[in-house]
């Protein structure tokens, strides 16, 4: 296991963390060319960031998807009742 | 002032925000094309909207709260977590809209002017409210050894267990309730990112953070909702 270690660190210039820190950045595309490159090639050889990134992904993609509850009808109006009063009483006043 | 206009008019906002498309990029596909369209007509719209509110048109009030209430509802929901307390804060961001109309200068989009006003009226809510409880990151954040490895090996691949639409509802629930439990300011961010798709940049307007900040908030709490999942499911968050 120890032997597997330093051939990962050795073969891409990047530790495991290193590669879990850039995560957001690479989804974003905004790695530098360099960097992007050493992260493709470390995700080649160690398959715990495969899994890290994969995981990462569908945690996203999750997040992504919870649909959030519509503005109840009742509630919009009672903003807008309230906003109009107020905007009335600022016009009588101004 | 206007008389309410009923279910017809909730996108009334179009009408009312009228557009002169210009400076096209021409795009590649008619899709594109007919997206960057819609893009330039919406922001033209707002744009002349914006300049009709600020010398007190009630009805360019009134089609932007048609047009960005439901967005800035379920923002300021997700943040808050209570409907009572969400209906306050977006009462008294259009009431600032309102006031505050002539203010705005344009540096920002006006869309992240308001989004700014209503993370900043619903993390005032937090903070006055002293209901939110602080919770501890680190048992979910993956773990790293001193050179840099994973603690935990083999990292478990679950991703295709959500595949499952059963499951893939039970995760939604169950983010939505962690989601509730991220710190204030990491959720708004969260928020605005996943489920809005602002930019990083546009959320550093929206927040008042730093880009770098934004990321860094972003990705810890990533990692918190994916460690919640991974726990969830069975696995070590690292």
């Amino acid at each position: 296991m120890a032997a597997r270690k330093t051939t990962v660190k050795a073969l891409t210039n990047k530790t495991c963390k290193q590669i879990a820190d850039l995560v957001c950045n690479y989804l974003n595309d905004t790695l530098a060319p360099r960097v992007k490159r050493d992260f493709n090639q470390h995700l080649t050889i160690c398959p715990d960031c495969v899994a890290f990134l994969n995981t990462y992904k569908k945690t996203v993609a999750t997040t992504r998807s919870i649909r959030a509850g519509d503005m109840p009808e009742n509630v919009r109006n009672n903003i807008l009742d309230f906003l109009r009063s107020r905007a009335r009483q600022n016009r009588t006043r101004g | 002032m206007l008389a309410y206009r009923s279910t017809s008019d909730e996108h009334s906002s179009a009408a009312a925000l009228r557009a002169i498309p210009q400076g096209l990029v021409i795009p590649t596909t008619a899709r594109a094309r007919t997206r960057a369209n819609r893009r330039q007509k919406t922001a033209r719209g707002e744009s002349d909207a914006v300049e009709r509110l600020k010398t007190g048109d009630q009805e360019a009030f009134e089609a932007i709260f048609n047009l960005y209430s439901p967005k800035l509802y379920n923002v300021a929901l997700r943040i808050l977590g209570e409907a009572a307390d969400t209906e306050e804060v977006i009462q008294d961001v259009f009431w600032t809209v309102y006031r505050k109309a002539k203010s705005f200068q344009g540096k920002s989009q006006f869309s992240t002017w308001l989004y700014r006003l209503t993370v900043n009226a619903a993390l005032g809510k937090i903070r006055r409210s002293k209901k939110n409880k602080e919770v501890q990151y680190e048992e979910f954040l993956p773990k790293f050894e001193k050179d840099g490895h994973h603690t935990v090996r083999p990292v478990v691949d679950w991703s295709d267990t959500l595949e499952e639409n059963y499951v893939k509802q039970e995760m939604q629930t169950l983010l939505a309730a962690a989601l509730g439990q991220l710190k204030p300011m990491d959720k708004s961010v969260i928020v605005l990112s996943d489920l809005e798709g602002l930019s990083d940049k546009e959320i550093a307007d929206a927040t008042g953070l730093t880009v770098a900040a934004v990321k860094t908030r972003l990705h810890r709490a990533r990692l918190f909702l994916r460690g919640k999942l991974a726990v969830h499911l069975g696995h070590s968050a690292s």
